[in-house]
């Protein structure tokens, strides 16, 4: 069945007529064109999908496009307002967070989620808010100083 | 990539309206957080013809704290359990182990409905289509012989979800909404011990509420997970206790374990400690009720053997600490 | 194809340096922003979807295959099966024995037996269903020794013994270095067979272009000159009439250094369905692709004098290989070979048997061959030491060669910084304090490890010089470096752009790095064996320099002076000792005057002298340089549950001169982790063929919770025959993060265990075993 869904992703709003089946994250990657959200898993096991529904960080990979009707769906592509790198975007690409680059979608909006709740977060606090987030190239050291990096002001 | 299969998925508003689809579609599945059901979807375990949403069904969100208990909706999220003042100062043990489930981007949606009703866990079971059928299928979904003790005549997939042991060490009580109305029960009596059926839910009903009674004053609660990596994984064993010593003795004592049977379950026999100073000789004891009462089979990669010990090391260890925090 | 761009520079009129310096990524924009495009990113909407069938089986005979339903269900566009293709492939050009889709026989579980392209995913998969196979079963072999048995059936047919190959040399008088020795101590120790794990699962895209019988395929590739040859023939085409491009890559760490079966598949079906198709498999099938670290048995004997001198050393090697020879025979010689090239190694016996078994086929993993043995030779070393009352520094040093150093299988070491790793990390974990003082469940050890900077012998031998860089400039002052060396995330073209413009003097903003489109860019070897660093960077180096040679003709041109006149200032070309000058962009101008854009070549080749001996096997080892690594790993563990908790790693890494320290730092980190996670849980399993853990669940790529903080110190080198003094920097630290582990927890337990991975059952296996012989020794200790 298909259904009218209404959201805003990235700040515009959208209305598509979407699949009751469809996958947030094809919905994202296919209907919308932004495949900056990857997929690195076949469901729930990797965090290369995570995207901010409401803020709220979330796999694109196990949510349903049609529950997000009225939500605000935020994805990579959206961070860089007016063209000017995040924070968080600064510090990845500076202090090397990023290599391959395939976990960094994911991993920026994870640590995106934990910025807006937590400014300056203790280390524990953001291995524990990326904890669902596999990365297979850095051993994590450089994620870390990357997310400390941009806290500071 | 495996799309999912079509269904019809309807968000109700009201528990009447869930429950009266739920009766109209024989074949709808209820969906939360949908963290472990669209996995299992993926995958091509079930076929449900709609999904019945209950995101949108009001009051499921809801904590109240009384003087005797905290009530929680069933769609109240993982992460409010680990992050809510009233459950962090009340109820320590289950924000706790809130936080030992999945990762954050789970969490933040999965919810304590959906984590007390999760679906049992074996290898045999959590793999693709294409695999399982070149398997045969088993006992548990379209098949008809396990895998795991091809003798026996039941599935022994593990229930391998995190707040029921602590939960139930609480003595908590849950609410199932159905045709017939509301029916409420301990959280015990959710459960039954077969793979294949492990929730005693009827056709159309669904979990509506759990309710946790404030634990005694001087009752420690903690919960302990093993796993092999510090996040995601489910448990391999999960050990809860609820101690309350008295004069040095033990004056009550609870026990859970979860991943090790095919449904969370209480100790029995833990009365016989009540009035144990504790010590080794108690530890041992408690480790061996554990022993003797876990059954973890060959669900997981992860031998079984391994799943019973650290289960009973956990549980000595935890009546040491526990006493010793006391 | 990936064209970045860097920030602009500032007019300078001094040389920029952008060698030595922590450099972010030429192309880390990209990836922070989204807007890197990965091969599953393509905007190919009119693609065609693919996708494939697996066989159910682990080892058939296929009695027949009927597609004709399948073909018949609208919205089908192509269906094929083996008969599709009949020529072999494998990487090595004596041992091409795996085809696209399986003929005749399906060897592991998951082979792809048929593929069908159609207009949707849903079509496509509703005609898989009609595809009908009949199988003949066949015993399934798992595990080497079932394999091995006089009277398994053989996998191929013209392998007897199911053996792709037995390896057996000698060098030195070990029977003479047994004798002279104070101990000589055996072991056996069993590996886990691991897995890649990088986070982008496969895909390719291939476009048929039926007017002109062009092909256009863009893959994950490391290696796309590879992809380009096998294509060309297994599809029996003209190489010119290919192109491949090689799109942002998720990582590689092996896996993508052969051409693969789906990459051939995508080609097949595009140009049987006359269009352009996806191919995209999930995280299951990517598993079952595999090309990784097998499952291996080390017999391992060593002998040594009180002074933890090594005498002699015989190794014997057993790797299941899976289902078809692909780099086998190179995993298996580079066991034997890097046993000489660590320590001084006066006599070594080795034995290695690559065995074809019904898994899926195995390959190179960083560290390639050398990781598992490392673990057994280390371990054994420590436990001899101690023997003799050795620090575990102690007898590594007695064992240090000094470079220049030529091993007893013809290697050639030009430097070696290892006596100083060694240091670094005895220093920086407070080892000579700590060690043995520890609290109980408590651990620190240390290993060593290295790896060659890129093969001094290319797989595929052309005469060709190892590596090609093209530089071109033209008229705005940019410019464009043109490689076929494949940036998978560990940052070549960064690298190769910093080595380019720090001979140019220029800032990286002037340049942009084109990597991996044949259409454009010249053929390389790719990125595996660590090679890229030396060999594409001398490559780069050398082109570089030809181009400043052009410009600074160009200068005295215009500046009327003689060219040994005129100093490169990168912005501005200086007459010596005036100021007179002119400025970059004239100097361009005037350069190109005459002659047009200009393309400056480079090329390297590794010196006749470094390409090894004559011997059987010789062409494995020989590299133009070698890098070393030692480790320390403090680790605490859980007597109760078995449970490890790496605390820290500290990792000294001589690579030469660090051409991107914050390059460096990063892949050594990656590397060294990967190398925790192999150690610690990481390993697959088969049931009957069938894979158990073929998800990021079951195998356990660890989180950042249990990550622990890795210090890397960058060891002061200088390697003559590297680019500006530099040698490989990613595979050589991994090695060694195995034995010190296991050393660290043999300290925190009292027990060593006899292979990998330290999972948590395991260890507590150990504990118990070693709490029944305290409890029978003390007996008996009470009985007499
Ligand atoms: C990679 C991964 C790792 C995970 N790790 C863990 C872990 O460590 N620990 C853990 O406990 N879980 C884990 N999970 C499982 C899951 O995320 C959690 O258990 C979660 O709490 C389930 O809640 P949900 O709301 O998302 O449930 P859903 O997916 O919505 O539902 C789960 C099941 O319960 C049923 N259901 C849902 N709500 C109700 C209700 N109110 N009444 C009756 N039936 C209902 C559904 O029909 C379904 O069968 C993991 C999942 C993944 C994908
Ligand atoms: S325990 Fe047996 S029946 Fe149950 S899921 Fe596993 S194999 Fe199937
Ligand atoms: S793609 Fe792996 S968790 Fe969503
Ligand atoms: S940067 Fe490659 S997976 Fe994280």
């Amino acid at each position: 069945m298909k259904r009218l869904v209404s959201l805003w992703l990235n700040g515009k709003r959208r209305e598509d007529a979407v699949a009751d089946n469809l996958l947030l994250i094809d919905y994202v990657r296919e209907t919308a064109a932004l495949t900056g959200t990857k997929c690195g898993c076949d469901g729930g096991e990797c965090g290369a999908c995570t995207v901010l529904i409401d803020g709220e960080p979330r796999l694109a990979c196990m949510t349903l496009t049609a529950t997000c009707d009225g939500k605000r769906v935020e994805t990579i592509e959206g961070l860089a307002v007016g063209g000017t790198l995040s924070s968080l975007q600064q510090a990845f690409h500076e202090k090397l967070g990023t290599q391959c680059g395939f976990c960094t979608p994911g991993m920026i909006m994870a640590a995106e989620a934990l910025l807006r709740r937590n400014a300056s977060p203790s280390e524990e606090t953001i291995r524990e808010a990326l904890s669902g987030n596999l990365c297979r190239c850095t051993g994590y050291v450089k994620i870390i100083e990357s997310v400390k990096a941009a806290c500071e002001p | 990539m495996a799309r999912l299969q079509e269904f019809v998925l309807r968000r109700p508003e009201s528990i009447e309206e869930a429950v009266g689809q739920l009766a109209a579609e024989p074949e709808a599945r209820v969906i939360s957080g949908g963290t472990a059901l669209i996995a299992n979807l993926r995958l091509g375990l079930g076929s449900p013809a709609a999904l019945i949403s209950l995101e949108r069904v009001s009051g499921m969100d809801r904590i109240e704290v009384s003087a005797k208990e905290m009530r929680f909706g069933a769609g109240v999220t993982v992460a409010r359990l680990a992050t809510d003042d009233a459950v962090r100062a009340k109820l320590p043990a289950l924000a706790a182990a809130a936080l030992t489930v999945a990762g954050p981007s789970h969490r933040s949606v999965a919810t304590i409905g959906g984590n007390l009703c999760l679906d049992t866990r074996c290898v045999y079971y959590n793999q693709n289509e294409t695999w399982r059928s070149s398997n045969g299928y088993c006992l548990k979904y379209r098949g008809d012989i396990c895998h795991v003790a091809p003798q026996g005549k039941r599935c022994h997939a593990a229930y391998s979800g995190d707040l029921a042991p602590v939960l139930l060490v609480l003595q908590a009580g849950i609410a199932v909404a159905g045709a017939a109305g509301v029916r409420r029960m301990p959280l015990a009596g959710l459960y039954q011990e077969d793979g294949a059926h492990h929730l005693t839910l009827a056709q159309g009903e669904f979990v509506s509420e759990v309710s946790v009674p404030l634990p005694a004053a001087g009752m420690r609660v903690a919960y302990r997970k093993a796993r092999v990596r510090g996040a995601i994984d489910f448990p391999l064993a999960g050990v809860a206790m609820a101690l309350r010593m008295s004069e040095g003795r033990v004056a009550e004592l609870h026990v859970a374990l979860t991943g090790t049977n095919s449904q969370p379950m209480l100790l029995t026999g833990t009365e016989e400690c009540r009035g144990a100073s504790v010590d080794e000789a108690l530890a041992d004891k408690v480790g061996k009720l554990v022993q003797r009462q876990a059954s973890p089979q060959r669900t997981t990669v992860t031998t079984s053997n391994y799943r019973r010990q650290v289960a009973t090391a956990y549980a000595r260890r935890l009546i040491l600490e526990l006493a010793a925090a006391n | 194809m990936s064209e970045i761009l860097s920030p602009k520079p500032m007019g300078a009129t001094i040389a920029a340096h952008p060698v030595g310096r922590r450099q972010p990524l030429i192309d880390g924009i990209e990836k922070v922003t989204g807007r890197a495009r990965y091969t599953a990113d393509l905007a190919a909407t009119q693609a065609l979807t693919g996708v494939i069938l697996p066989s159910p089986h682990a080892h058939a005979e296929i009695v027949s295959i009927d597609v004709s339903r399948a073909r018949a269900l609208p919205g089908v566009r192509a269906v094929i099966t083996g008969d599709d293709c009949d020529v072999p492939f494998g990487i090595l050009p004596i041992a091409r024995n795996e085809y696209p889709l399986a003929r005749g026989k399906v060897l592991y579980w998951g082979e792809a037996v048929a593929a069908v392209a159609a207009d949707d995913e849903q079509t496509a998969l509703a005609a898989l269903a009609l595809i009908e196979v009949e199988y003949r079963l066949l015993p399934v072999y798992t595990h080497a020794a079932e394999a091995r048995a006089p009277d398994a059936v053989l996998l191929h047919a013209n392998k007897p013994g199911n053996m792709e190959r037995e390896v057996s040399n000698s060098f030195g008088d070990v029977d003479a270095g047994f004798a002279a020795a104070d101990l000589v101590r055996e072991e056996s120790f069993h590996y886990a067979e691991v897995a890649h794990g990088q986070i982008e699962p496969d895909c390719a895209v291939a476009e048929f272009e039926p007017s002109s019988g062009r092909l256009t395929v863009q893959s994950v590739s490391q290696v796309p000159y590879y992809v380009h040859l096998t294509i060309s023939e297994c599809l029996k085409m003209d190489p010119a009439d290919v192109r491949v491009i090689k799109p942002f890559v998720g990582g590689g760490f092996g896996h993508r250094t052969e051409t693969l079966p789906f990459e051939v598949t995508a080609a097949l079906l595009a140009r049987a369905a006359r269009g352009a198709v996806k191919l995209q498999l999930s995280r299951a099938e990517t598993f079952t692709i595999h090309r990784a670290r097998p499952e291996t048995d080390i017999r391992l004997k060593i002998g040594m004098k009180k002074s933890g001198e090594i005498t002699a050393v015989e190794a014997e090697v057993v790797q299941r290989g899976g289902a078809s020879a692909g780099y086998g025979i190179i995993t298996i010689l580079y066991a034997g070979a890097l046993l000489h090239t660590l320590y001084r190694m006066p006599a070594v016996r080795y034995r290695g048997f690559r065995v074809y078994t019904n898994t899926p086929p195995c390959g190179p993993m960083r560290g390639h061959g050398g990781v598992d043995m490392r673990h057994a030779f280390e371990s054994l070393m420590d436990m001899m030491a101690a023997t003799f009352g050795l620090d575990a520094f102690a007898v590594r040093r007695a064992n240090l060669f000094v470079a220049p150093y030529q091993t007893m299988n013809e290697l050639k070491v030009s430097t070696c910084e290892l006596a100083a790793c060694l240091d670094w990390v005895e220093e920086a974990s407070g080892w000579r304090s700590r060690k043995g003082k520890l609290p109980r469940g408590r651990g620190l050890g240390v290993a060593c490890s290295h790896f060659i900077s890129g093969a001094a012998k290319p797989v595929h031998w052309t005469g060709e010089p190892h590596a090609t860089v093209n530089l071109r400039l033209d008229f705005d002052g940019s410019i464009t470096l043109l490689t076929g060396a494949a940036d998978i995330g560990q940052g070549s073209s960064t690298l190769l752009a910093q080595i380019a413009a720090e001979v140019l003097g220029l800032e990286l903003s002037r340049f942009r790095v084109i990597a991996g489109d044949s259409a454009l860019t010249p053929k390389d070897n790719g990125s595996y064996s660590s090679r890229v660093s030396l060999m594409v960077g001398n490559a780069a180096l050398a082109a570089a320099e030809e181009l400043k040679r052009q410009l600074v003709a160009a200068a005295a041109k215009r500046l009327e002076v003689g060219v040994e006149e005129v100093e490169c200032l990168g912005e501005a070309y200086l007459v010596t000792g005036t100021d007179r000058m002119a400025s970059y962009r004239d100097v361009v101008k005037s350069a190109l005057e005459v002659t047009g854009p200009l393309t400056a070549r480079g090329t390297y080749t590794v010196p006749l002298e470094l390409q090894g001996g004559k011997y059987r096997g010789a062409g494995v080892g020989p590299s133009p340089a070698y890098s070393y690594a030692a480790s320390v790993v403090e680790v605490s563990v859980d007597e109760d549950t078995g449970e490890i908790k790496v605390e820290k790693m500290w990792v000294a890494q001589d690579c030469g001169v660090a051409i991107n320290p914050l390059s460096v730092e990063g892949q050594v980190q990656g590397s060294v982790w990967m190398g925790m996670g192999q150690a610690l849980c990481e390993e697959t399993e088969f049931m009957d063929g069938r894979p158990m853990r073929g998800n990021l669940l079951d195998y356990r790529v660890p989180t950042i919770v249990e990550s622990p903080p890795i210090e890397v110190k960058i060891i002061k080198a200088y390697e003559p025959n590297g680019p500006m003094g530099a040698k490989e920097a990613s595979e050589s630290s991994l090695g060694s993060i195995p034995p010190a582990l296991a050393a660290a927890v043999a300290e925190a337990i009292g027990v060593r265990l006899p292979g990998l991975p330290l999972s948590p059952d395991r260890v507590l296996a150990a504990i118990q075993a070693r709490r029944r012989d305290e409890r029978l020794k003390s007996a008996l200790g009470g009985a007499s």
